[in-house]
Parts: C-alpha cells; sequence; structure tokens
C-alpha cells in the first residue's frame, strides 16, 4: 500500500491547493460509480483514501460529495467507513447534500450486520445538520432496542448527540427516559457507562430549565443507583469505572458504617494500573471522609502509596498530571509526607514543569527533622543549567527559612549564594536576606556584613536592587559607605528605569538621613528634588509627602517615616482558603493542574485577562492571583478613562471618604478635615447622582453654554493634577461626579455633571485644564438657568480646594 | 466527565496535520492552527503538556516524531486524557507491528481512522482492547466478524467480546505448543553524591509476560516478597522458609488480576489476555542492591586544564555480567583536546553533548575498570563563568540480575483440558536514571 499522502508531501501543506488533483478524482470516481466490474472496490478504496487524505490536510473536497455518495453503495466495510468519516465532515457545510446521505445510512441501519447497523447509525448521529434530525429519530429508537450491544452502544451516544443538534426533539422521544432504563437494566456495561455519560450531560443541561430533570439529576447520585454501579465496577472498562467513581464522589452516604463498605469495595481499585482509576479512587476516598477527621488521615497514608508509583512511572506528561494532583495533597497535609521527601528530588533530566511542582513540595514538607537534607539539596540546584529552576530553588531555600525556627544553617547557606558571584543567584539571595531580616532582625549583624560587600552595580534586577536598597535604609548605622552608596544611586536616579525601585530609594534616603543626618543631607536634597521632578505619580507623590512632612517637622517625620517596626511573624498566604478548597472539590481535574477553580477557566467572564498570561499552567499560587489582581486593576483604571457611570466612582469615593476620616481618627494629628459639604447654604447638590453617558451628550448638545469662565489653579493642585483620576475623587468629595476624563499632562480634559438635591435638575460641565500655565477653562451648562450662577460658585471652590489637604 | 475530548490531532514536528478527527462541535476547527501558533512556534512548547489557550485546553504528548493534541472545552480529567493517548499509541502499535512514527501514522491513515471511531465515541473513551478491536478492525477490513458468509471459522461469541466482560480474552484460542515468557523488568534510580552517600534510590519493576496458551487458563504467580510469603505461611500453619523476602512499597497490577484474591490471598492469580502484555507494576525504596558503584575524583588545575578519575566497580555475581554500560562524565563546554586512558572498553569526548562518553560492551561483575582523562579547556578572555558541573549518568543492562532481589518462585498454568507447558522466565535490570554527583 503506498503512503496515499505521498504525492503530497512536497507540496507545502499550507497552501491547499490541489484544484486540478480534486476535478481529476471527481471524472475517477464518475467512472467508478456504475460499475460492477470486478475489482472496482479495491480501485474505489485508493481513491477514497486520497479523498480522505485531501481532507485530512486541509484540501477542500467537499464538491466530490455527489460522486462519493454515488460510490457508496458498497458492500465493502472499509469503504463505508471511509465514506461515512467523509460524509460526517462534510455534511455540516452541505446540508442540501447530507440529504442524499439519509437513504443509505438508513438502509444500512436495517443490515443484517450489527457492525454495519452500528457504523451507520454513528454516522447517522454524526451528520449534525439540524434539518435532518427528524430522520434520527426512528433510527435511534430501534437502536436502543437493537438485541446487539454495539448497536445500542452506540444508539446511546447517538441519543447524546442528537441532544446537541436538536434537545427538544430528544426530549420529546422520551430518550432520557429510554436511556435511564437501559443504564439500569442493560447486561452490558459498556452500554451502561455510556448512559451514564449520556444521562449527566442531557440532565445537567436541562436542570436550569426543567425542575423534573435536575430531581433526574440527583437520582443518579441516589443510594439506588450508586449501589447497582458499584456492584458491578469490575465488570466495567477502566474508562467506565473512571466515570462510575467520579459519580460516586458525588453521593452522600447517609451513615459512616456506608462510607466504609464503599472504601473497602473500593479498596483494590488502588492498585489498578490505569493511574486515572487510582486516581479517582483516591477523590472517592477523600471526599468520603471529609467529615472524618481521623480517617480522613488515615486515608492520607493510604492513597500515598499509589501516588507515589504512579508518579514515578510512565510518561512524564502521565507523572506530570498525577504530581499535580500529589502537589496538592502535599500543600494541604505536609506533615504526612514529610518522610517521603526524598521522592521529590528533582533528577537531571526532568523537565521543569515537574522540577518547579518538585521544589514546591520539597518547600512543603521541610520539618524540623529534615529541613538539612532539603536545603542541602536545595543548594545544588542553586547552580543547575536551567536558570528559572536554579532561580525557584533559591527562593524555595528563602521559604523554608522563613517557616522554620532553627535558620542557623541556613542564613549561611543564603550568605553563601551572595558569595557565588552569579547575577541571578545573588539577585535571589537579596530578595531573600531581606525578607529574612524583616522576620527575624537578630540575623542583621551577619547579613549586613555580607551585604555591605556587594556592589550595587553588580545588582541590575529591579526587585534585587529594592531588596538592597531597602537593606541599606534600613541598617545604615550599621553599614560603613550607606551613605555613599545611596548618594551614588541618587545621582544615577535618571538612569533608572524602575519606580519600584526609586520608591525604595526615596525612602531608604529618609531612613539614612535620620540615622546619619549630616553625611546624607545633600543625598536627601538631590532625591528629593528627583522625586519630585519624577514623572511616575507614585514616586512624585512621596517625594513630595516626605518633602511636606520634613518642613512640618523633622521629628514627626522621623517617628512616621521611620518607626521601630517589629519583625513579620507570618507573611501572608497568597491563596484564600475558600479558593483551594474548591479546587480540592475539583480533585482529578484541570482545576488542579491550573491551580484554579474550574470557573476561572471555563467562564468566559472570568477568563478574559488570562487568555494574554503566557504562563498558565505552570503559574505559582502567587503569580496567579497576583495576575487576576492586577488585571482587574487594569480594567478599572480603563473603566475611569472610558465613560463610565457614576455608580462606580461613587462607591469607591464614599469608601476612601470613610477611610480618610478613619484615618484622620486615628492618628488625631488634629489635620483640618476634609470638608465633604462644603455646599453653601443656598444649593445642595445630591451626592448620590447618576446619569448615563448617552443623555449627558444628548443633553450636552440641546442645553446652551450658561456661564463660560477661566479659572487659574493653586500650584498645588497643579502639582497634585498627575493623573486624572486625583482630581475626579476630589470633585467627588463635592459631589460633583464626572463622566468623562482624557488626557495627559500638561492638558487635561474632563466633564462633569451634579444633580440639584432631591430635584432632578442637572449641571453639566466641561473642564479644561492646561498644568503648565495652571489654567482652567470652564464652560457650564444647567437645566436650572437661575442656578447656575450658584453652581459655579460652587465648583469653583471645589476646584479651588483640590490639592490643598 | 473524565474526559469529553472534542478533538484529536496528530502532527509532525512541522506541524503538518497527519489526522485530525474533531469529536464535537464545541470547539473550533482552526484549534490545530492555535495549537501551532501558540505552542508549536513558541518556547512554551515542551514548556508544560497542559496549556490553555482561549477558552480550550490542549493536552500534548511527543511520540517519536508525532505530536499528539487533544482538546477538550471543558474541565477534564487530565490523568485520564493523558493514559488514552498512551493506550492508544499501544493499540496502533499493535496493528502497525512495533513502530509508531509518522511515516507509520501516514501509511496506516485510513486504519487509525477507523479505530479512533471506535476508541471514542463523541469524546468518551470507548473499548480501547487490542485484543477485542482486533476481531472486527483487521488490517485488511475487509471481513467484518458477523457476517457469516465471508468469515471462514465463525468467531464463537464475538459479539459479547466487542463490548462483553472478560474484555481481554476471547476464547476458542489453539496453541500447539503452550508457552509463557515472563521478564521480570527493573530499572534503577539513583541520585547519590559526590561523598558517595545515596541520596535517593528507588527500583521500579515491571513483570512482562508473553502468553501463547490454549483455552482460558488460569494462571497463579509466587513472587519472593514479604506479604506474599507471610500469608502463605500464615495460610499453611508452618514458619516462613529462611531466605531473602522483598518488601514491595506499592503494587498495581493488569486489569485480568483478581484484586480480590490478591487482597485475600495475597497470590496473583489471574486469566491471561493473549499475546503480550504488563502484569504488574511495583515499586521498592528499601533493600535495594546497586549494581554499580561509581567513584569520580575530578580536578580543576588551573583554568585550562582538568584531570578526570573515575573507577566505576560492578558489585554483582561475578559470574554475571552487564551489557551495553555507557557512562557519560560531562566536561565544560570550552573543552579543546582531551586524551584517555581506560583499562576497558573505550572511551571518547563528544562536544554535542559536552560530555566523555565512557563504553564498555561486556563488563563482568566484581570488576573495577578505571578511566582517567586530561582535559584542556580553551582559555576564555570573557568574564569566568563557573562550571556547573552537571551529574556523572550511567546506563546499562544486567541480565539475570533484580536489583531489588525479587524472584519467581513459581507460575503455574491450569487448564481445563489439562495441557503442559513451559514456562521461561527472565531477569533484567537496566539503568532508570543512575546519576552521581561530583
Amino acid at each position: 500500500m503506498a503512503p496515499p499522502a505521498q504525492s503530497q508531501r512536497s507540496q507545502s501543506p499550507s497552501q491547499p491547493s490541489g484544484k486540478s488533483e480534486v476535478s481529476d478524482l471527481k471524472l475517477q470516481l464518475r467512472q467508478l460509480a456504475g460499475s460492477r466490474a470486478p475489482g472496482v472496490d479495491d480501485s474505489k478504496r485508493e481513491l477514497f483514501k486520497k479523498v480522505i487524505s485531501y481532507m485530512t490536510i486541509g484540501i477542500d473536497v467537499s464538491s466530490l460529495f455527489g460522486e462519493m455518495v454515488m460510490c457508496s453503495a458498497t458492500s465493502d466495510i472499509v469503504l463505508k467507513k471511509m465514506c461515512y468519516l467523509y460524509v460526517g465532515n462534510y455534511a455540516k457545510v452541505n446540508p442540501d447534500l447530507a440529504l442524499l446521505t439519509i437513504n443509505f445510512l438508513q438502509r444500512d441501519c436495517h443490515d443484517q450486520d450489527p457492525m454495519i447497523r452500528g457504523l451507520a447509525l454513528r454516522s447517522l448521529c454524526s451528520l449534525r445538520v439540524a434539518n435532518l434530525v427528524e430522520y434520527l429519530v426512528g433510527p435511534l429508537g430501534s437502536g436502543l432496542k437493537d438485541s446487539n450491544s454495539y448497536v445500542r452502544m452506540v444508539a446511546v451516544i447517538g441519543v447524546l448527540k442528537l441532544y446537541h443538534i436538536s434537545a427538544s426533539t430528544c426530549v420529546d422521544a422520551d430518550f432520557p427516559s429510554t436511556l435511564k432504563h437501559l443504564m439500569l437494566n442493560d447486561s452490558d456495561t459498556q452500554v451502561v457507562a455510556n448512559c451514564l455519560s449520556a444521562l449527566q450531560e442531557i440532565w445537567s443541561a436541562e436542570a436550569s430549565t426543567s425542575e423534573e430533570a435536575s430531581r433526574e439529576r440527583e437520582a443518579l447520585i441516589s443510594k439506588l443507583v450508586i449501589y447497582y454501579l458499584l456492584n458491578r465496577i469490575k465488570e466495567f472498562s477502566e474508562w467506565a469505572q473512571c466515570l462510575v467513581l467520579e459519580l460516586v464522589t458525588k453521593y452522600v452516604p447517609s451513615e459512616s458504617s456506608e462510607i466504609f463498605d464503599i472504601m473497602n469495595l473500593l479498596e483494590d481499585r488502588l492498585q489498578h494500573a490505569n493511574g486515572a482509576v487510582v486516581l479517582a479512587t483516591v477523590k472517592v476516598f477523600l471526599q468520603l471522609t471529609l467529615s472524618m477527621t481521623d480517617v480522613h488521615q488515615q486515608v492520607y497514608e493510604r492513597i500515598k502509596a499509589p501516588l507515589l508509583t504512579l508518579v514515578s512511572s510512565g510518561s512524564p506528561e502521565q507523572s506530570y498530571a498525577v504530581l499535580s494532583h500529589l502537589h496538592l495533597l502535599v500543600m494541604r497535609a505536609p506533615y504526612v509526607f514529610s518522610s517521603d521527601y526524598k521522592h521529590f528530588y528533582c533528577q537531571y533530566n526532568e523537565p521543569s514543569y515537574v522540577k518547579r511542582l518538585k521544589l514546591e513540595m520539597l518547600t512543603a514538607v521541610a520539618n524540623e527533622s529534615n529541613t538539612y537534607e532539603i536545603v542541602t539539596e536545595l543548594c545544588e540546584y542553586a547552580a543547575n543549567v536551567d536558570i528559572p529552576i536554579a532561580r525557584e530553588s533559591i527562593r524555595a531555600v528563602g521559604k523554608i527559612a522563613l517557616q522554620q525556627y532553627d535558620v542557623n544553617a541556613i542564613v549561611d547557606r543564603l550568605l553563601q549564594f551572595l558569595e557565588m558571584e552569579k547575577d541571578y543567584v545573588t539577585a535571589e539571595a537579596l530578595v531573600l536576606v531581606k525578607d529574612l531580616l524583616r522576620k527575624y532582625p537578630q540575623w542583621s549583624h551577619d547579613c549586613i556584613a555580607v551585604v555591605g560587600n556587594i556592589s550595587s552595580k553588580n545588582v541590575q534586577e529591579p526587585k534585587a536592587k529594592a531588596a538592597l536598597i531597602w537593606m541599606l535604609g534600613e541598617y545604615s548605622q550599621d553599614m560603613q559607605d550607606a551613605p555613599y552608596i545611596l548618594e551614588s544611586l541618587v545621582e544615577n536616579w535618571d538612569e533608572e528605569h524602575s519606580a519600584e525601585v526609586r520608591l525604595h530609594l526615596l525612602t531608604a534616603v529618609m531612613k539614612c538621613f535620620f540615622k546619619r543626618p549630616p553625611e546624607t543631607q545633600s543625598a536627601l536634597g538631590a532625591a528629593l528634588a528627583a522625586g519630585v521632578a519624577d514623572f511616575h505619580q507614585d514616586v512624585h507623590d512621596r517625594a513630595l509627602f516626605y518633602y511636606r512632612i520634613l518642613r512640618y517637622n523633622v521629628s514627626v517625620a522621623e517617628r512616621v517615616v521611620n518607626p521601630p517596626k517589629q519583625a513579620v511573624s507570618v507573611f501572608a498566604d497568597t491563596q484564600s482558603s475558600e479558593i483551594k478548597d474548591r479546587i480540592f472539590d475539583e480533585f482529578n481535574s484541570l482545576s488542579v493542574l491550573y491551580q484554579k477553580p474550574s470557573y476561572m477557566f471555563t467562564d468566559k467572564e472570568h477568563r478574559g485577562p488570562l487568555e494574554f498570561a503566557d504562563e498558565i499552567g505552570n503559574l505559582s499560587i502567587g503569580e496567579a492571583t497576583d495576575n487576576v489582581v492586577s488585571s482587574q486593576r487594569v480594567e478599572e483604571n480603563d473603566k475611569d478613562l472610558l465613560l463610565t457611570t457614576a455608580e462606580k466612582e461613587e462607591t469607591r469615593a464614599g469608601h476612601s471618604q470613610q477611610a480618610s476620616f478613619g484615618i484622620d481618627d486615628l492618628l488625631g494629628l488634629g489635620m483640618p478635615a476634609v470638608p465633604n459639604v462644603p455646599s453653601p447654604p443656598q444649593l445642595k447638590l445630591n451626592t448620590k447622582a447618576a446619569l448615563d453617558p448617552s443623555t449627558f451628550q444628548q443633553k450636552w448638545r440641546q442645553l446652551p453654554i450658561a456661564l463660560s469662565q477661566e479659572l487659574l489653579l493653586s500650584p498645588q493642585a497643579v502639582a497634585a493634577l498627575t493623573a486624572p483620576q486625583a482630581l475626579l475623587r476630589h470633585m467627588q468629595s463635592h459631589s460633583i461626579h464626572c463622566i468623562a476624563s482624557g488626557g495627559q499632562s500638561p492638558n487635561f480634559k474632563f466633564f462633569f455633571f451634579a444633580q440639584k438635591y432631591e430635584e432632578s435638575s442637572n449641571y453639566l460641565v466641561e473642564c479644561i485644564i492646561n498644568t503648565s500655565s495652571g489654567k482652567a477653562q470652564v464652560k457650564i451648562k444647567a437645566e436650572d438657568q437661575s442656578t447656575s450662577q450658584a453652581f459655579s460658585t460652587l465648583f469653583e471652590s471645589a476646584l479651588s480646594k483640590f490639592g490643598t489637604p | 466527565m473524565p474526559v469529553a475530548a472534542s478533538a484529536i490531532y496528530f502532527l509532525n514536528l512541522r506541524g503538518d496535520v497527519l489526522i485530525n478527527r474533531l469529536y464535537r462541535d464545541d470547539v473550533g476547527g482552526n484549534m490545530v492552527d492555535a495549537f501551532r501558533m501558540h505552542i508549536m512556534q513558541t518556547k512554551e512548547l515542551g514548556t508544560c503538556p497542559v496549556r490553555q489557550i482561549g477558552g480550550c485546553s490542549f493536552f500534548y504528548m511527543r511520540i517519536s516524531n508525532v505530536y499528539i493534541v487533544i482538546v477538550v472545552s471543558s474541565n477534564a480529567n487530565v490523568a485520564c486524557a493523558f493514559k488514552f493517548v498512551v493506550e492508544a499509541v499501544a493499540l496502533f502499535k499493535s496493528y502497525f507491528g512495533g513502530a509508531f512514527d509518522e511515516d507509520a501514522i501516514r501509511n496506516n491513515f485510513v486504519l487509525i481512522y477507523e479505530l479512533l471511531d471506535e476508541i471514542m465515541d463523541f469524546g468518551y473513551p470507548q473499548n480501547l482492547s487490542p485484543e477485542i478491536l482486533k476481531l472486527y478492525i483487521t488490517q485488511e477490513g475487509v471481513r467484518s466478524p458477523f457476517s457469516s458468509k465471508s468469515s471462514d471459522k465463525p468467531v464463537p461469541n464475538a459479539t459479547l467480546q466487542v463490548t462483553g466482560a472478560v474484555g481481554w480474552r476471547r476464547e476458542g484460542l489453539v496453541y500447539k505448543k503452550n508457552e509463557v515468557f515472563l521478564d521480570i523488568v527493573e530499572s534503577v534510580n539513583l541520585l547519590m553524591s559526590s561523598k558517595g552517600s545515596v541520596l535517593r534510590c528507588d527500583v521500579t519493576g515491571k513483570i512482562l509476560m508473553k502468553c501463547f496458551l490454549s483455552g482460558m487458563p488460569d494462571l497463579k504467580l509466587g513472587l519472593n516478597d514479604k506479604i506474599g510469603l507471610e500469608k502463605e505461611s500464615q495460610l499453611k500453619s508452618r514458619p516462613a522458609k529462611s531466605g531473602k523476602t522483598i518488601e514491595l512499597d506499592d503494587v498495581t497490577f493488569h486489569q485480568c488480576v483478581n484484586l480480590t484474591r490478591f487482597n485475600s490471598e495475597k497470590t496473583v492469580s489471574f486469566v491471561p489476555p493473549d499475546g503480550e502484555f504488563e502484569l504488574m507494576k511495583y515499586r521498592i525504596t528499601e533493600g535495594v542492591n546497586l549494581p554499580f558503584r561509581v567513584l569520580p575524583t575530578i580536578k580543576e588545575l588551573g583554568r585550562t586544564r582538568m584531570e578526570v578519575n573515575v573507577k566505576v566497580k560492578s558489585v554483582f555475581g561475578a559470574k554475571m555480567f552487564a551489557l551495553g554500560v555507557v557512562i557519560k562524565i560531562p566536561v565544560p563546554k570550552q573543552t579543546a583536546k582531551t586524551s584517555f586512558q581506560v583499562t576497558s572498553g573505550r572511551a571518547k569526548y563528544q562536544a554535542s553533548i559536552d560530555c566523555l562518553v565512557w563504553k564498555i560492551r561486556k563488563f563482568p561483575g566484581q570488576t573495577e575498570p578505571t578511566l582517567s582523562a586530561e582535559v584542556e579547556l580553551i582559555s576564555t578572555m570573557a568574564e569566568k563563568k563557573s562550571w556547573t558541573r552537571p551529574p556523572i549518568q550511567m546506563e546499562f543492562q544486567v541480565p539475570m540480575f533484580t536489583a531489588s532481589g525479587l524472584r519467581v518462585r513459581f507460575l503455574k498454568v491450569w487448564e481445563k483440558s489439562g495441557y503442559n507447558t513451559v514456562e521461561w522466565v527472565r531477569y533484567i535490570t537496566k539503568a532508570g536514571s543512575y546519576e552521581i554527583r561530583c
């Protein structure tokens, strides 16, 4: 048999040409169609093969539909199968032609050979053409009653296919209840399993609209069905066993003796060669015993060995799937696995997705008795060729240090990393040493001696540089050169691209100043000047804040910026326990591999931002949540910039107002309280005004300009207006809401609106601010012209307060 | 639901589609383009076998020069999907006679489409047992077992077996000579520190069988594992025989093994499938006999010279020997010249993998050949990059040796016709990942 695709291989598959070949085939097929010569089946076969191979590589051969159907009158089963495959592929795009095939498929459904009956029925249901469903009901009905189990098996799935084409036809023909009957009575286990799959899908989909369906879905996990299936479990194929076991996990036993019965019955499944069966069994055990703490514990012990075996056998992909589940269990109950830590040692040639999981597990299982071995092993990986893994392993050492009491040996290791003179090792180690010092300040002496020797020029990564600068600021009294290193860093302010580093630099210089004022004063001045001129809003704001507070009172500044710190006792966990529990409930599914609950990757609205995340699948827990948060933030910012309904703004403003009051009370610094109801008595504005953008536009077009004026902004206001958001929030506290804003420094444009208190009379404002000239062009339109002057005064006073504390 | 696979693709390394089979309409037809664009053509390839693109998840596996990709749109069962791929490949192999690669697929693509239709329907796995499928999907593909007119000898009860309960064996098999082959194949995984202490060591073993037996035979296998022996002595109420007993950490069995009987009597009894299959898998971590010890000393003499001395000691019986021993000793990238002295075998420098490769075809027990090499390095003016020293890796096969010490005590075949069988038992130990740090 010559490779059929040979002729195609020379061609580039990306350009499906082959026009002439297709018309050639058409001709040949036509010649063979009516022929009854001996050996005609063989030549047909060759032709069909060619057609299928074209189809596979993406050449459109749908134009041959008629000829293919004509040739399908044959008793050769292979020819039939190829023809069915072809028809199934193209029927959807050629619904009219598909009608041609109905005839021979229906005839084949009554063939004496059950094989042909089954195949024809399967193909008939795979046509996926909505206007042909009427032809499906009859053959499906007789297929479900067929004496041969192969046909029944195919018919059951056929019902499910019908349901996906036309749910109502399927339900009207009462197929679901037929399936239920078959599920509980058929002698063939594959028929039973297919019934179960089909019913689960159909009833889950129907449950949202029909109460009966949701009752039926519940009935699937009733004692009757579960016991019926469990008692036959050994007869099922391995795949069907997975299906049944998954169903059992949803079953809620009425008493604890039942739980033990089920577990005894299923215990031998843990020895099954199919890893999927083992995992499904593990899930049953875990779910059943959730409420029984001691038994749950024993279950962990019991399932440990089979899982470890699965990890060490099979292809890397399979072991990755199992390892992810083991990872989940290790994270839930690290102490159970603490003596098995050697299983999590990485092999040199293992793929990095496996290594990464193993590193996390090693970190989790570390305790007093095995820390030394684990840390020694992790240090070996720090010299790994695979740099990401080397970094992960250094981080792992750090995490272990943060969760242990005896960190003596670990600190030494970390300090050795610093001396390894590899950029990435130094960078990671610096970050770790910083965290370590935050938790164990008593180690500062040892660490500082080493950190002091690191030249800041060799540290390029922002995170590491920030960590180094933090330490310089925090421990400037112990480090001889601290002020001078900081000074040289300040000199290179413009070359520092990371805002995070610049922020840290500002703070570090401040701290250093309080400890060693004469040496740092000039650096501080330079840093504040550079900071205030910085284009990044946070850096700018912080510099300004430091500047003001220093001017206000230096000792207050010291108390605010550099008070004595308490050691951090526990670093916050990044994933909520609710999410973890949800993932646990979805054991043995993708959720575990993605480390997030299924709604996050199957629901459309959650999926959005993640589509662009590059590292899906190997995101660590921390990164995952970071991603979600940051994408939300981006979204909010976007909304601020685009037209937005006032509600969102309002809730936030209300919140921040409350918060600021809280802080005022808390600190009791005697600052003037923000005047939150500044309205003069003659005009009161509605604090909860709402207006949608289109109405705004309409009104803006309709109303005449009531007032137009130019206002001068105070220098503070100009300084505060680094981004439009700042003004929005400010105006909101004066019950003047923004409906749209935009622009970049120095030109900003805002549209505001306000509503009269207890009246639906609106004021619309266009405000163009140029920060370089400090001027604001204001145009006001009002529905109630008589009060427009009063509103204008109000607006002016509100604007003038912007930027003042 | 375990897997409701929406589509399955077979691609070659270039990304050309060899086979595509769409099972469900819930994914678009351009999924294969998405896979090519977002996985094959990026650095992502090989970083993780499960990836999400848009609303779909892709599971992929590379087998020889073919990628097999499963696309799902729901929260599928990953372990099940990968196992399905592995089983499907095993099935194809049994049809093609061994090889599974691009050429085999191109030559048999009609057959593969046929099989894909049978083994999965609407995304749900169906019957994957080669034994049963071969009854009605033949390489020739001409005959259906059901049409009596075309088949010469009727296949008894075939319809039941297509989906039936004893999925792994059909009735009515006849062999002139009844034979059973049993291989115990173990692979030793070792991680040893440079000081010679064992950091991690385990053995994963499997028992492979090849049965050519008539009728419906019942087989019983006895091993020298601890639990089985204890149970036996308990049953026969006499003390266990002296000699080594093995403690298996964990065992898994082929579906033909009666697990209930294993749990109650601790004997492995089964009705085997016809032909080749994997009877059981096990894992051992305690009391592993390492076949080789490796003692490396690597000295860096200045910046341009290195001295490598490696001694390998075989610690199995003197009458046995290992085959195909390969020791890969890593050297720095900037290696310029090497010179060797070996007391056995041959050694050379392979620049492509940055290793000194020392091969010994036949390695007798209780010997200790050595390699001493001098390596000259190109002195680089660039900043010194310290060498990370990957571990020494070793490959070998030792016939008639089991690292676990597992032995077959008996293999009984019982069939109602009472024929005689010939049993062949072999042992072999291979290197899994045998790594020695230096």
